[in-house]
């Protein structure tokens, strides 16, 4: 009996110190994809999106005093597992980072009742720009239609008119490749020119060659591409090969790798890939990452990766979430805060010119603010260009027309919403607030 | 109606019949691509009855190790000769550790056992070299990138210079199999064991010698494969999933062919780009590449369930 009390009184001391040690940091997972057909894409990403946080616990403590633990859970890409991974970390994590638009719809619901912020910087479902619907969700700096609307913008800018034109849509056959669809399908309408969406199958992603006979025989004015991992490389390989103009060949900001690019190298030269951030080697931060996390041996990174477009936007990433934490400690007065307080931190941040200097940030990402109604912000972004070697800016700071698909946003997520009902929406968040 | 689907692709076809050397020229590449992986399928299957589910990770785990060498500055066709080496250690160690143990048990454990050195190649690949998308050293090993751009018919034909060396390469390694397996004694010994295991070991085959070679054989196959692949889109894990077109190729040759291996490749990879391009594309949406295979060679066993070439299997009861 006396054996068993003092087994009793440690396991209570046990548990009591374990959760005072656990409660010492702020849990915000990451479901990684570093491995399977995608972990090209995902390592650069991942990798800086962890040295950003190893920067930050380093050299300041965390974020308002409190380490921040970006925990990696294993994803490979794959929505089951992603949902695994979910389930697994929700407990006690204050935010969930799904990595694909697969896991980010899957998810999706289970977050609102769970009341955990999903933040997707750049992807998942563009409708969750619509935040009195999609109370938890979060597409930070912008969305794929924010994107399609820039390369058309874009495109317009270099023609006059899209008016007869001939505009190819290679994407994956995935719910990802398949976002930007109602948006161009409208614009397709009203601009008058012709769209020839091309799918490709995951296990056609490095055989291409069937999507390129297409596109030789239908010969489109452009090919616009919404590509991930191991199909972005093999287009550009076809493209290359199928001596389709490069300069008329534009991605998403997932497509603009510049791994994906090194392949081909000076063949590739003429690519553009519209992107939300760009990679700045001399900016403050970079030299904070160099000192508190290579130089002390915690990154996973490699010079030439921290110098490309990946590394540089995983970085741009976590300084968001950095920037949705410290808002929310500022509001409610505690360091350690919850899921719903970051929230409203998420909900609150806004990135002017002068915060971006201060961060450390300088020409890696633009501004924007994010609103209770508004949970993408909208930034915008840089169309950028593959010169043979690396990818330079060749616009300046575009932004999207968002008045062309707000009631497009409005309409999808109410759909969302009516094909879930009960759907709980924020009634006290007023449109435009 | 009928006109759109049955008459005008033959139509389009003639039209731009530039266009239809192309496509054709496409499938042959990729058929006999998938000819090749098939056969490594084969190979194991007919001197064990395993199916070898490991194979498409052979492929990314051969390319890496040549990749990975020569960024440790080996020359290149040294880091090929290591490689080899690299994949008979494999052979050899499969084989001790994992198929010897398992001599006798059910088909259904082995083939469970090669998912398992599937899922340790992908975690030993990794760790070893990393998930990042590498560059294949193809000019360092002498293969031409260039292109021939033709004329027939006042049209346009490009050939590129890795997809003729690719053909050719893929083409003498076939052929060296066939002449290996029909005029060597290994050869024979590995056939004699697809005919009949007991009657084999009984005249002193040694099952472990023939296992060994095999994976060997089927680790060269997974490299020539890894290069010709790696060097269209870059060596990745998503290399693996090529490995996949193999298997309707296996149904529809049949598991034990060699020859059903080979016609098999070449007919689905020509077949596949041809309905995607003159049916699929136009009519159905495009990507129909991702299941035709698999519709024709469920369509060939609904006839023949042995596949085309496979060997009808009679039980008696």
């Amino acid at each position: 009996m006396k054996h068993f009390t003092k087994l009793a009184a440690a396991a209570v001391l046990g548990a009591t110190l374990g959760t005072a040690a656990v409660a010492q940091e702020l849990y915000a997972p990451n479901l990684a994809y570093r491995t399977g057909p995608f972990a090209a894409t995902g390592i650069p990403l991942m990798n800086g999106q962890a040295d950003y946080f190893a920067m930050l616990n380093a050299r300041d403590g965390g974020v308002g005093g409190i380490k921040v633990n970006a925990e990696e859970c294993e994803t490979g890409y794959s929505t089951e597992k992603g949902v695994e991974c979910y389930e697994k970390t929700k407990g006690r994590s204050i935010v969930t980072q799904p990595w694909s638009t697969g896991i980010t719809l899957q998810v999706l619901p289970k977050t609102n009742v769970d009341e955990i912020p999903i933040l997707a910087p750049g992807y998942g479902f563009s409708p969750m720009a619509d935040g009195k619907v999609f109370q938890w969700a979060f597409n930070t700096p912008s969305g794929y239609w924010d994107a399609a609307s820039m390369i058309l913008q874009y495109l317009q800018d270099e023609n006059g008119s899209l008016d007869g034109k001939k505009i190819a849509f290679l994407h994956l056959d995935h719910p990802y490749g398949k976002e930007p669809l109602p948006l161009l399908e409208k614009k397709a309408g009203e601009l008058n020119f012709e769209l020839l969406p091309i799918p490709v199958g995951l296990k056609e992603m490095q055989n291409q060659s069937a999507q390129w006979l297409q596109i030789r025989r239908e010969r489109p004015d452009y090919v616009v591409m919404w590509g991930w991992g191991a199909m972005n490389a093999g287009a550009i390989t076809e493209a290359v090969k199928t001596k389709y103009p490069m300069e008329n060949f534009i991605g998403v900001w997932w497509a603009g790798h510049d791994a994906d690019l090194k392949i081909v190298g000076a063949d590739g030269a003429g690519y553009k890939s519209i992107s939300w951030s760009f990679p700045n080697p001399e900016a403050p931060v970079m030299a904070d990452i160099q000192k508190y996390v290579v130089d002390a041996g915690l990154s996973q990174s490699n010079p030439e990766e921290m110098a490309g477009v990946f590394y540089g936007r995983g970085v741009v990433i976590s300084a968001i979430l950095a920037e949705g934490i410290a808002a929310a400690q500022n509001e409610f007065g505690v360091a350690e805060i919850d899921a719903s307080q970051l929230r409203w931190g998420l909900e609150n941040i806004n990135m002017t010119e002068e915060r971006i200097e201060e961060l450390g940030l300088t020409g890696m990402v633009p501004p924007f603010a994010t609103s209770c109604a508004n949970h993408t912000g909208h930034s915008g972004g840089w169309m950028l260009e593959w010169d043979g070697e690396q990818f330079v800016k060749v616009s300046d700071h575009m932004l999207p027309d968002t008045s062309d698909y707000q009631q497009l946003i409005a309409d999808k997520a109410a759909e969302y919403a009516e094909a879930n009902a009960p759907w709980p929406t924020n009634e006290d968040c007023n449109v435009g607030g | 109606m009928l006109y759109d689907y049955f008459i005008a692709p033959f139509v389009d076809m003639f039209a731009a019949p530039d266009f239809l050397m192309q496509v054709l020229w496409e499938g042959l590449v990729s058929g006999i691509l998938y000819a090749l992986i098939a056969l490594g399928f084969v190979l194991i299957f007919r001197s064990s009855r395993i199916f070898n589910f490991a194979q498409g990770i052979m492929v990314v785990f051969a390319a890496l190790t040549l990749v990975g060498l020569h960024a440790l500055g080996v020359p290149a066709w040294i880091s090929v000769g290591l490689t080899l080496v690299v994949m008979f250690g494999l052979a050899v160690t499969i084989e001790r550790v994992v198929l010897r143990p398992l001599v006798g048990q059910p088909d259904i454990i082995l083939f469970m056992a090669t998912i398992g050195i599937t899922l340790f190649l992908i975690g030993a690949g990794e760790t070893i070299f990393g998930g990042e998308n590498k560059v294949m050293i193809t000019e360092e090993l002498g293969i031409p990138t260039g292109d021939y751009v033709l004329e027939p018919f006042g049209g346009l034909l490009i050939l590129q210079h890795l997809d003729i060396t690719v053909v050719i390469v893929a083409t003498l390694l076939v052929l060296a199999l066939l002449a290996f397996l029909n005029y060597t004694q290994m050869g024979r010994a590995i056939r004699a064991l697809g005919d009949d295991h007991q009657a084999a070991l009984s005249v002193g085959i040694s099952l472990q010698t023939i296992w060994v070679l095999v994976w060997f054989i089927a680790g060269i196959i997974a490299l020539v494969t890894g290069i010709a692949w790696g060097a269209r889109a870059g060596v990745s894990f998503a290399l693996e999933v090529i490995a996949y077109k193999a298997l309707p190729v296996l149904m529809l040759g049949g598991l034990e062919s060699i020859t059903g291996a080979i016609v098999g490749g070449l007919m689905i990879g020509m077949l596949e780009k041809l309905f995607e391009i003159y049916w699929g594309q136009p009519f159905l949406g495009g990507n129909t590449e991702t299941w035709f295979a698999f519709v024709l060679a469920l369509i060939v066993l609904l006839f023949r369930p042995q596949g085309l070439f496979g060997e009808r299997i009679i039980e008696r009861v």
